[in-house]
Formats: structure tokens, sequence, C-alpha cells
């Protein structure tokens, strides 16, 4: 029993309250506050005068300070099944709605798109037809427009035949090989200009190997004004090479593309001023 | 020990729902000892918000290791209180490598951190005077280096240039004072 007193007044249990001892001699305390009640009274003695002595020599700390250090155990806090509020509902709740909203966003969007773009294609293709349409009207237009000009032209020409006082007709008639043929050339030894006119022509049709050619006989010589064709559709006046001067006209069945000089054999018609 | 708290817990049910980790255990944790343990710290660690900072690691520490405690070994605050000096301590040496100028010696910080900050002792504390009364300077020094300022007493007969079983027996006799002070 001395010897406990002894090491409790050794100053020993003071010092491992104020947790000044070495590991040996904590567990030398501990040991011995285990076996000896009284050491142990002794050791909670002092505890206690020393925790009233901290209590006499609080300081409270910021007030604020409660909430965070509360919060930092929660954030260290393994099993936080008290703590599941601390989890804001409405952050847990509002990200994935906006995910939603984002993706349905896009996923409208896209749709959208893709409807316009099918939209604009098939608008794209039938105005492609309207144009091609329209272009193929505008040169069949500008083709029959081109006609009408042709003809007006034409017919321009063949009314001032007819109404120019220069021009003299001329009925050729056939000879005797085609007593039948007859075709009428107009001559205006002023403008030099040579028409003849199928509309009247009653000439045979010439096959595909053979032309007639338009003759002028100037001075007792046979000049070529260029050939023709003669078929029953043209009702045309043509324009034949111009001659400033002619005796007669005459017309012979040539080779394709004339002859330098007529076959008198083949003279189909003729005709004397 | 009339001190009015937000939750009070008595120390055995305090362990018991400390030890299930209970969300109410951490506030009555808080509101019993956070002053008393702030007071510690805060005489070692003199920059306030250092101070709070220590506090807060203090409690995150004592809350992850609580699995380590035995009321078998000692009353919890004992043990929470050396938490509390050891942080601390750690708080000012790795501080005070950068600043060893600004040390100041023991008497002076305490009197100027009850200066500084407003430690609105309690009315039922007034007694206080008597208990500084009740120690003399040379217990009171000695304790509070030791308690207070983290020195061991090997330090402290060092620091004060006493010999080591004088410091032994003044603080023996100084926690005598407080016993029958508190009693």
């Amino acid at each position: 029993m001395e010897d406990i007193k002894a090491y409790i007044e050794s100053g020993i249990l003071e010092l491992y309250v104020l947790g000044d001892v070495t590991q040996e001699e904590k567990l030398q305390v501990e040991a011995m506050a285990a076996k000896h009640p009284a050491v142990k009274a002794e050791l909670e003695e002092i505890e206690r005068a020393m925790e009233q002595y901290a209590d006499e020599n609080a300081i409270g700390p910021s007030g604020e300070l409660r909430a965070r250090v509360l919060n930092s155990l929660v954030t260290n806090l393994a099993d936080d099944r008290n703590f599941s509020r601390i989890v804001d509902p409405q952050a847990n709740n509002i990200i994935p709605i906006r995910r939603a909203d984002r993706s349905a966003f896009f996923k409208y969007a896209f749709a959208a798109c893709f409807v316009l773009l099918i939209v604009s294609v098939v608008a794209l293709i039938n105005a492609y037809h309207k144009l091609n349409d329209s272009n193929a009207l505008i040169a069949s237009l500008q083709n029959q427009t081109q006609r009408y000009s042709n003809t007006v032209s034409l017919k321009d020409s063949e009314i001032g035949v007819l109404r120019d006082p220069t021009f003299k007709m001329l009925r050729m008639k056939g000879t005797t090989k085609s007593p039948a043929s007859a075709l009428t050339v107009a001559w205006s030894p002023v403008k030099k200009k040579v028409w003849i006119d199928m509309a009247t022509a009653d000439m045979p049709a010439n096959d595909k190997a053979h032309q007639y050619q338009l003759w002028a006989m100037v001075g007792g010589k046979p000049v070529s004004l260029g050939v023709f064709n003669a078929d029953t559709a043209s009702k045309d006046m043509v324009e034949m090479e111009p001659t400033p001067s002619a005796d007669a006209f005459a017309v012979t069945l040539e080779p394709r593309g004339g002859s330098p000089t007529p076959t008198m054999d083949e003279m189909m018609v003729i005709g004397k001023f | 020990m009339a001190r009015k708290r937000k939750i009070s817990l008595s120390e055995e049910e305090l362990v018991r729902a400390l030890r299930n980790r209970e969300k109410v255990a951490a506030e009555a944790l808080y509101d019993m000892y956070s002053a008393s343990l702030f007071g510690v710290i805060s005489r070692i660690v003199t920059d306030a918000a250092e101070a709070e900072d220590v506090l807060q690691e203090t409690f995150v520490k004592i809350w992850n290791s609580f699995a380590s405690y035995s009321p078998d070994k000692g009353r919890l605050f004992t043990w929470m209180v050396n938490i509390a000096r050891n942080l601390a301590i750690d708080k000012i040496r790795s501080r005070d490598f950068k600043n060893q100028s600004k040390n100041q010696d023991l008497e002076n910080t305490v009197n100027s951190i009850d200066e500084q900050r407003n430690t609105a002792y309690k009315p039922e504390l007034l007694g206080i005077k008597e208990l500084v009364e009740t120690l003399k300077p040379e217990q009171k020094s000695i304790l509070d280096l030791v308690y207070f300022k983290g020195y061991t007493h090997v330090e402290a007969a060092d620091e004060l240039g006493i010999p080591l079983g004088t410091i032994k027996t003044r603080l023996r006799m100084a926690i005598i004072q407080l016993r029958k002070y508190f009693n």
C-alpha cells in the first residue's frame, strides 16, 4: 500500500493526464490503474480537475464554426444514414430533368431539321422539273417564233416580188421531153434578182440522185443560177442566184449538185422574153 | 458545471452515441466540448482563424478515430484534449519554422489571448479570481506551460530553470489545489 501511495505521489499520474509520458510509462500507468482502484480513483480525480480547469479557461469559438465543423464530420462520415437529408434533393432532381430537356430539345431540333431538309429537297426537285419544262417550252416557242419569223420574212419577200413593178414574170413551158411541165420565174433586171415560184410549179418530183438546175441564156450562152428540188409539198417562192441580164430561162435535170453546162437532152421547161 | 448547452448528454450516453456515429453525438460533442478545447488550442495557436482550423481538425480526428478511445483508460475529455493539444502543437511547429521571431513567452501569450478575445466567462464562473488566487504563480505558470502550451515537463524545467523533481512536485501541488478548489 505504501508503494501505491508513493506511486501516486511521484507525480506520474499528473503527467499521464497531461499527456506528458512516454509510451512505456503510459502502458505502465494504465496497468497500475487497472490493478489498483486507488490509482484509478486518483487518475479520475486529476482528470476531472483538469477538465474543469479547461472549462474555466474555455473560449467559445465563433458561431459559424459549429456548422462548419459538423459539416466536415458529415463529409467524413462513412455511414451517413442519419445525414441523407444533407444531400440537396433539388440538385438531385434538377440535373436529370435538365438533361432530359436538353436531349429532348436536340432530338426535336434534329427531327425538325431533317423534315425541313426533306421538304427542301422535294421542293428543289419540283422546281428543277418545272424549270426544265419551262426551258423546253421556251426553246419550242423560240423555235416556233423563228419559224414564223422566217415564214413572215419569206412571205414578205414573196409579196415584195409581186408588188415590185421591176419584176417580170415568165411562165416556162414544157419541152417535148416533158410537155406537161411548167414553172414561173420572176426576174428583175434592175435588182438582178431571180425567183422561182414553187406554188405554181408543175414539175415531176426529182429523185435523190438528181436536182433541177435553172439556167439563164445570156447572149446565147447558158449561165447557171443554182439548183432546186421539186416536190408536191413545196409551196414557196425560192430565190435563185442573181443575173443582170437574160434572154431566156430554162431548167434541166442534172446530177445532184448541178453541172457546169446544161445537159440539153434533159431540158424540162424553157421560156423566152 | 452548470453551463447551459445546446445539447448535453452524460459521458456514457455520449460515448455510446459516438460509437454508433449518430448525428446527435456529433452535435453534443461539439456543444459540450468545443469551448474547452478551443480554450486550450487558442493558447497554443494565437491566430484565431488558425485556431479554428485546428479545432475543426480536432473534431474530425476525434470523430474518425473514436474507435481507438477506451473509457477504461480514462475520461473522454482527457483523450480529446491530448488530440487537440498535439494538433495545435503540430500547427505552430510548422508555422514557427517560418517565423520564430514572433514567439512570445507563455504568460504574455495567455494574458494577451484573454485580452484579445471576448472570453465571455459565465457568471457562475466569477470564482475564477479566487481560482487564480488558489494557485501560486509558480504553480500556475508550470501547469499552464504543460497543459496549455504543450511543453513537456522536461522542456518546462529548461524554460524555467527549475530542477525536474521540483517541476513534478509543483505540477502535482497545482493539480491538488485545483481538486480542492473544484470540490
